[in-house]
């Protein structure tokens, strides 16, 4: 109830500050499993893709939220269960890289950096360079046993288990929110839960002007027009590498922005 | 006719000056409605167009019923509840302005300051009647204070076009807008409760002049004036959309407090204020490489173009209100 009440009155604040507008372009708003992916710049990307779904699609929609942010305070835990329904994913702290190269990144969304490589993507951790065993097994197990590889550590482990629930879900392959105007490279867990639920739709978004409406370190919001452009959905190839399906699907979304 | 309408008491009069404009609404919609049935869907370009045009008029229809609703409830509701509508409308026109012209983190604080304290603060100050503070109170006191906000956000680039930027924002969007509901609020001896006529007066004159202005510039076309910020601005269409919004305000003479000489000078000047507004807001859309402040909705902001629809009116009020106030010593 207290939920319920929460939501209506985050949805009118929400559109009475970006009127939180959806447009269609390459696919209708319709009540099947996808994996929304977007650019990440705000903490309220997140509320905004939530408040420009249809109704019907926002309750089977879970939005993938930073556990560290979004449970600091009570009251955001409370809002990013109770309302949003949101998957809270783990971004530990990892040491400092000693390559910048997100490529061979093997985690999911709002991540940072990567946990340590696991065991199931072995494999696929080595540098970003050319392959070094060109037969590897990546394409080869079926997506169930993909999924049962996956240890319950993986920061892909909770999405997962909501995408096996039948729930759709939103992600920001970037990993961290970016500040240039182009995202920045996306990191592979979409390529993995691509592999792992053949049949979820994927759906490219580009968000619109979030970041003006409160930048890092603002608490006062300001009212501006946004937008969440949803584009044609796209399609894991069989065979295809991670690195080519990953720009592939970062142009994707890219592609949104002058649409 | 005349007497009857002279014996009904200013409420009923307003009443049936609102039966009048449903009326004729509904009578419009419905005929486009009747044409929208006619037509054949086609591939034909000619038809493209023609389905284009039909839409655009539909979504002027729709705008044109909302503004009347919105007259009507703030009306019936009485003179606070106008002054929030028109406060909302100017916030709605100002995000939709703010959207479009692209504004740097350090303008951040300056325009919260703009959203939730100058917009409210100059409408609750025309609503208390405070005349001689609200015509002051942004030119004055916003001005030199938004720029100290900005400039206390160390961010020196292009510091004067972004505080030029949002200054013309709240220009138009909060005092011109503001200065609307003020019209409901004048006293004139013998005219009490009939703020809503002087409002009807303004807008209706002022949509005249545009309607005819665009019309004609269609239908002679001349050479635009000024090319490169409208190809539809002309010089002979400017001075009979003028003239013939001047010659409607004087045909209106009995809704308003003034002699009919009063009337045409009040609505010319109303007239010329709004079509030169509107040219000025034609050019800031020119500079953001925009044909609308909506793009008939479906630019990437999601921007609905009320802005284009208000953008006359928002130069108007301000210039009539105040020689309205001057010649009368209200």
């Amino acid at each position: 109830m207290l939920a319920k009440l929460m939501s209506f009155l985050l949805l009118g604040i929400v559109r009475f500050l970006t009127g939180s507008q959806a447009r269609w372009y390459g696919c209708p708003p319709k009540a099947e499993q996808r994996i929304y992916f977007a650019n990440h710049q705000s903490h309220a990307d997140m509320v905004l893709i939530w408040a420009a779904l249809p109704e019907e699609l926002r309750s089977i929609t879970r939005p993938i939220a930073a556990k560290d942010y979004w449970t600091k305070t009570p009251f955001r835990q409370w809002i990013t269960t109770a309302v949003f329904n949101a998957v809270y994913v783990d971004r530990q702290a990892t040491p400092a890289r000693p390559t910048t190269t997100t490529t061979t990144n093997t985690t999911v969304a709002t991540e940072p950096a990567g946990a340590p490589a696991a065991p199931a993507d072995a494999d696929t951790a080595t540098a970003g360079g050319p392959d070094p065993s060109p037969k590897t097994p990546t394409r080869a197990p079926s997506p169930e046993a993909l999924r049962a590889a996956l240890p319950a550590s993986d920061p892909l482990a909770p999405l997962v288990r909501a995408l096996e629930s039948g729930d759709s879900i939103v992600i920001f392959p970037e990993g961290t929110r970016g500040h240039a105007d182009e995202p920045q490279p996306f990191k592979s867990g979409l390529f993995k839960l691509a592999q792992m639920f053949p049949q979820v739709v994927l759906v490219p978004a580009w968000i619109n002007n979030v970041q003006r409406v409160m930048p890092k370190g603002e608490v006062v919001p300001v009212p501006i027009l946004c937008s969440v452009t949803f584009g044609t959905p796209i399609v894991l190839e069989a065979g295809e590498e991670r690195r080519p399906f990953l720009d592939r699907a970062r142009d994707a979304v890219i592609a949104l922005r002058d649409v | 006719m005349n007497n009857f309408l002279r014996n009904l008491t200013a409420t009923q009069q307003i009443g049936a000056l609102f039966l009048v404009v449903f009326g004729i609404l509904s009578i419009v919609t419905v005929w486009a409605f009747v044409r929208n049935l006619r037509e054949q869907p086609s591939d034909t370009p000619e038809a493209e167009a023609s389905a284009l045009e039909a839409k655009r008029f539909w979504g002027l229809l729709q705008t044109s019923w909302a503004m009347a609703t919105v007259f009507w409830v703030g009306w019936a509701l009485g003179e606070t509840v106008a002054t929030v509508l028109f406060a909302i409308v100017g916030f709605f026109a100002l995000r939709e302005f703010i959207t479009l012209s692209p504004t740097r983190r350090g303008d951040h604080r300056s325009l919260v300051l703009a959203f939730f304290v100058v917009l409210p603060l100059q409408f609750w100050i025309v609503g208390s009647k405070h005349f001689d503070l609200f015509t002051v109170f942004i030119p004055v006191y916003v001005f030199l204070a938004l720029p100290v906000v900005s400039a206390l956000a160390n961010d020196p680039q292009r510091f004067l076009e972004r505080n030029a930027k949002l200054q013309w924002g709240i220009m138009v969007c909060v005092y011109g807008m503001s200065h609307v509901p003020a019209l409901l609020l004048l006293d004139f001896p013998g005219y009490r409760d009939k703020g809503a006529f002087l409002v009807f007066f303004l807008v209706f004159v002022v949509q005249t002049c545009m309607v005819v202005q665009h019309l004609l510039g269609r239908r002679f076309p001349h050479h635009p004036v000024a090319p490169q910020v409208s190809q539809s601005f002309q010089w002979p269409s400017w001075l009979a959309g003028v003239g013939v919004g001047g010659l409607v305000g004087a045909l209106l003479t009995f809704i308003t407090p003034f002699k009919p000489g009063q009337a045409l000078g009040m609505a010319l000047l109303a007239c010329v204020a709004g079509s030169l507004g509107h040219l000025v807001m034609k050019a800031l859309k020119r500079d953001r490489g925009i044909t609308s402040w909506g793009m008939q909705g479906m630019s990437v902001t999601g921007a609905g173009g009320l802005l284009d629809r208000v953008d006359a009116l928002c130069f108007a009020a301000p210039v009539f209100f105040h020689s309205v106030r001057w010649y009368f010593g209200l």
